[in-house]
């Protein structure tokens, strides 16, 4: 029993270990020039953010940009009306402490978000003075509303209930409320979500300018897809509008990482999304079924095959027939299968032609090794099998699974192997993640298979397996 | 039957000359039809690459493995679990994938190669310990012992020897596993674009050409047969 939980949490701490090392793989192959389709993640750290980035030093920046007048100003005034009222706690305090000149750019920059937080019109805040007076007075008066309880109430009720007031009241906080509506979505589970989903995403449109919305008549399927593609856009842009403070500041060095981005679509269910929108657990349910049936053919068919192969040439007498047999497994063992693919078999072929190559090659690369390991003892072929099985676990399975991902390749067959080509190729983390994962949890499974159909045998006295 | 196994092995010099014999022959080969069209020009530069490549990888291989799986064979038992963690962690992917991150992040083709010659070392580590251990289990005269307490000497003689077959086998396919990684790698669209000249997209392009792809498996073929028969052991042991 304790070996057993050894040997899974052996397991386990391999597969934390490899995701770190295939994320660390592919955002290393993602680096290349002409990457045709970079991660919306790229920008940030892979593993350890040393300096996180919320809306607090985004919003100051930002300020200090305008108030300067230097030449990035510009961008300055789009990155602060896009933060929106969620800057509106740290900026409007600061306005003080300016200069009349740099105070009337800056409010001045937030007449986009005055508009868009419906509280003034256009002619209102025409010039520096008036825009200045405006969000003097509009803190004075409405400061009170910028709190995290009173903007969760507010949601909460709209969420509860449609009501006209609810939505202009958060919507006059604008982005402030983003992280309280972001949460009540919630799971949508039955029709009954429905209703709650169409409230929030509207106010959530509302106030992002981005059209996910959740039409009149919208099914629960519909509604889901509102709800996740709201919960992506917050993976993606949800720190710009968090105030980064105590704990959260010292999670974030760690969360707001490329790694830490995929952990949480991952702990999301369906390991995340692949850049087509699909769920990558489903695109690992489809390539699972063809790479576990050529593994299979590759181990139940090829496996013995090679085992009878190395008895024959065992029992031969005659140097010709061994040499000519030695010859012809190293000659099957060595050619690539690609070529062997390519020159021989037309792709339309199919599965049949790659489940005669896994065959043959396991066939061919299993007598090889087992023929050179029965050479020096007077053991049988199975024997052998048997008793070399643990090197030759730990050797076969990057070798049968590379064959695999090639006649996948070659053939168009709907595996992982090829999923997983073609994903990183494509740069898809979440679908490279998800298809690797998997083909490392059954090469590993392999190996501790082999592990254990090994025949006991008097082990050293220090506890060697 | 033991005059018989002696007349099937070769001595060490024999196979080395004809492993010497079979490269020299791909060789001669390849310079006579380099100048014929430029896809036999990259056959050509491809052989070149199989060959030192794949001899620098079996060195670096050799290098890695050698004190690896002795010490994790007969060591300390740390060394047995960083190799066997090590192992798990390479060899749970297909090493396609590896060896196409490792080209896409090495800034040369040397670091590249030995990258490879050092996952390959890892790999026959394994194997090298996985023999010792079982050639001890296997021994009636075997008692438990670490690498400190056994005589080197004696150590090398009677269980090196023996144990360095898998290792042998494996070394032998060293052109041949370079050479389907890097046609995987080109099929999967994974090979840098300033990559050296190589048999993989002679091997893994979509459309090859028939008589260079043909020579290049052929090449592969042969260079995979003299490796083995250089590293065949003696039947008389």
């Amino acid at each position: 029993m304790r070996a057993a939980i050894r040997r899974l949490f052996g397991i386990a701490l391999t597969l934390i270990a490899l995701s770190v090392g295939m994320f660390w793989a592919s955002a290393n192959y993602a680096r290349r020039p002409n990457n045709p389709q970079p991660s919306p993640f790229a920008a940030l750290p892979v593993f350890f953010n040393p300096r996180p980035i919320g809306v607090r030093e985004l919003s100051r920046d930002a300020v200090r940009a305008i108030a300067r007048g230097e030449p990035s100003a510009r961008a300055a005034q789009a990155t602060l009306a896009r933060l929106g009222g969620a800057a509106l706690p740290y900026v409007l305090p600061a306005l003080d402490s300016l200069d009349p000149r740099s105070r009337e750019r800056v409010a001045l920059s937030l007449t986009p978000v005055a508009l868009r937080m419906e509280v003034a019109r256009a002619d209102e805040l025409a010039d520096g003075a008036q825009a200045v007076l405006f969000w003097t007075r509009f803190w004075q008066d409405r400061a009170i509303d910028f709190r995290t309880a009173s903007v969760r109430h507010l949601t909460s009720r709209l969420a509860e209930r449609s009501i006209a007031l609810r939505r202009e009241d958060l919507i006059h906080v604008d982005t402030f409320a983003l992280p309280a509506l972001i949460e009540d979505l919630g799971r949508v589970k039955s029709a009954t979500d429905i209703p709650r989903v169409q409230r929030l995403s509207s106010v959530l449109s509302h106030i992002t300018g981005l059209p996910v919305v959740c039409p009149p008549g919208a099914g629960v399927a519909d509604a889901r897809a509102v709800v996740d593609s709201w919960l992506e856009f917050w993976d993606l842009h949800g720190s710009e509008f968090s105030a980064l403070d105590g704990p959260r500041r010292l999670a974030s060095t760690f969360v707001e990482t490329q790694y830490g981005k995929w952990l949480a679509a991952v702990l999301r269910g369906g390991l995340g999304r692949t850049q087509t929108g699909d769920r990558a657990l489903d695109l690992v349910g489809r390539g699972l079924a063809t790479t576990s049936f050529l593994l299979f053919v590759g181990l139940g068919v090829g496996f013995p095959l090679g085992v009878a192969w190395t008895r024959f040439e065992r029992q031969r007498h005659q140097f010709a027939t061994r040499a000519v047999s030695a010859v012809a497994g190293t000659v099957l063992a060595a050619i690539p299968c690609a070529t062997f693919v390519r020159l021989f078999a037309a792709s339309s072929a199919g599965l049949p032609c790659a489940m005669l190559l896994v065959t043959v090659t396991t066939a061919a690369w299993v007598s090889r090794h087992l023929a050179r390991s029965t050479m020096s003892q007077s053991v049988t072929p199975i024997a052998a099998a048997f008793s070399v099985s643990a090197p030759l676990g730990a050797t076969y399975p990057p070798f049968v699974l590379s064959a695999i991902v090639l006649v996948e390749l070659i053939f168009r067959l709907p595996g992982l192997g090829r999923t997983a080509a073609l994903s990183l190729a494509c740069g898809d983390v979440n679908a490279w993640m998800a298809a690797s994962l998997a083909l490392a949890s059954a090469s590993l499974l392999l190996r501790h298979a082999a592990d254990l159909i090994r025949p006991a045998s008097p082990r050293p006295a220090t506890g060697r397996p | 039957m033991k005059d018989a196994n002696v007349r099937e092995s070769l001595s060490a010099k024999r196979r080395l000359l004809m492993a010497a014999a079979a490269t020299a022959l791909l060789i001669a080969l390849a310079t006579l039809l380099a100048p014929l069209s430029p896809e036999l020009r990259a056959y050509a530069r491809g052989l070149a690459f199989a060959v030192l490549a794949g001899l620098s990888i079996t060195l670096v291989a050799f290098v890695v493995a050698l004190p690896l799986g002795a010490l994790a064979a007969s060591g300390p038992r740390v060394f047995d679990a960083a190799l066997r963690f090590a192992c798990d962690l390479v060899g749970s992917l297909p090493t396609v994938f590896v060896a196409a991150v490792l080209w896409a992040g090495s800034s040369s083709t040397i670091r590249f190669v030995c990258a490879l010659g050092v996952l390959r070392g890892l790999e026959q580590a394994w194997l090298l310990r996985c023999e010792i251990v079982r050639l001890e289990a296997e021994d009636p005269e075997s008692v438990p012992h670490g690498l400190g307490r056994t005589p080197l000497l004696a150590f090398l003689r009677r269980r090196m020897s023996i144990a360095l077959g898998p290792l042998f086998v494996s070394a032998s396919f060293s052109v041949a596993w370079l050479t389907a990684l890097d046609a995987a790698v080109s099929q999967a669209g994974l090979r840098p674009a300033n990559a050296v000249a190589t048999w993989g997209p002679l091997l893994g392009s979509p459309q090859p050409s028939p008589l260079p792809a043909l020579l290049a498996a052929g090449s592969v073929a042969l260079l995979t047969v003299a490796l083995h028969a250089l590293f065949r052991p003696s039947r008389a042991v």
